[in-house]
């Protein structure tokens, strides 16, 4: 009867985790690679919605993609950056660093000028400054 | 009389260009020093912050400086290869601080700054100095590998269109051995085009 019940507990634990490897294929905390924190990302559109900020003027130049990795201890960030409009359009962005904490982890970078030709992809890739950036904000402004 | 007329004739104009002149006051503002800056296509501020921050953090990714455990870098000269004036110290200076604050390397005295290290050295070695708390001669550490580059620009210039073209290119030299760890490079194409 014991045995009974340990493999059936023993089953119960091989399944979950076998559950749980097919559904969490990511780590807990992170969607497509990128530090979500305790936020709901279901789909890559969430994500680029939690991380995508504009200021300014509004662009039309958006992410349609966003992947993270590491590099070492640092966060490494892909974005990529779609012009569907039948014009070239130009842009600035910056990365915003975010500590553990919420606390900014590096200084307001230099806006960046960027150049996306039309019905064209951009991918924009950078690495994180410092090992204290836990997570990140990808500012967009329109130069039109 | 004559003369007079003339003369009276053209005091009103000199009144008004006074007057113009007083009321085109000049305004001073403070702006953000990160922006994107296009006053004119030579080399400006934006060239000069996208370049550090590029050459830096791609260098905190290079192997030597990933594996290694804080390597000791030296800064030597980044020549300037265009037509225009770019102060090159200026962003090697940039590069260094991103670098410094990111933690990864440290950096040893260059050439520009020795003759102030080794004065400071001379001077607390004079004899008026304390001298358990003075430093002494041949503790200073060497750097393990120098940094230096080469900023080049193509410009084209037609009737009402002017381009240039900036690359940097910044290298990353074993000091023991003569190899070259890293080595990487940032473009910027600028346009004028007037009217």
């Amino acid at each position: 009867m014991r045995y009974a019940w340990i493999s059936a507990a023993v089953l119960a634990t091989a399944l979950g985790s076998g559950c749980a490897t097919k559904k969490g294929f990511e780590v807990p905390g992170q969607a497509f690679g990128c530090p979500i924190g305790d936020q709901k990302i279901g789909s890559m559109e969430d994500l680029v919605k939690a991380k995508v900020v504009m200021e300014g003027s509004r662009t039309t130049v958006l992410p349609t993609e966003m992947r993270c990795s590491r590099s070492g201890d640092l966060l490494r960030i892909d974005a990529n950056l779609n012009n569907d409009s039948k014009s070239v359009k130009r842009i600035s962005y910056k990365f915003r660093w975010i500590d553990r904490e919420g606390m900014r982890a590096w200084e307001e970078e230099a806006w960046k000028p960027l150049m996306v030709y039309d019905n064209s992809n951009l991918m924009v890739n950078t690495v994180a400054p410092t090992n204290k950036a836990a997570d990140f904000r990808l500012v967009l402004r329109s130069m039109e | 009389m004559k003369r007079s007329i003339r003369f009276y004739g053209l005091l009103p104009l000199a009144a008004a260009a006074l007057l113009a002149a007083g009321c085109a006051k000049d305004v001073t503002r403070y702006g953000d020093s990160k922006s994107v800056e296009t006053v004119t296509n030579e080399f400006g501020s934006t060239d000069l912050q996208t370049i550090a921050e590029s050459m830096a953090r791609s260098m905190q990714t290079a192997p030597v400086i990933v594996s290694g455990n804080l390597p000791i870098l030296t800064v030597q000269e980044v020549r300037n290869r265009t037509s225009e004036y770019i102060d090159t110290r200026a962003i090697t200076d940039s590069i260094r601080s991103e670098l410094q604050k990111g933690g990864k390397v440290r950096f040893a005295v260059d050439q520009s700054g020795l003759k102030q290290q080794t004065g400071e050295i001379d001077r607390q070695q004079s004899g008026y100095y304390a001298r358990e708390q003075s430093v002494e001669r041949g503790q200073m550490v060497g750097a393990q590998y120098r940094m230096e580059g080469n900023i080049t620009s193509i410009v084209k210039q037609v009737k009402d269109t002017k381009d240039v073209y900036y690359k940097f290119n910044l290298q990353l030299w074993n000091i023991r051995n003569g190899l070259l760890e890293w080595s990487d490079e940032k473009e910027i194409r600028k346009t004028t085009t007037r009217g």
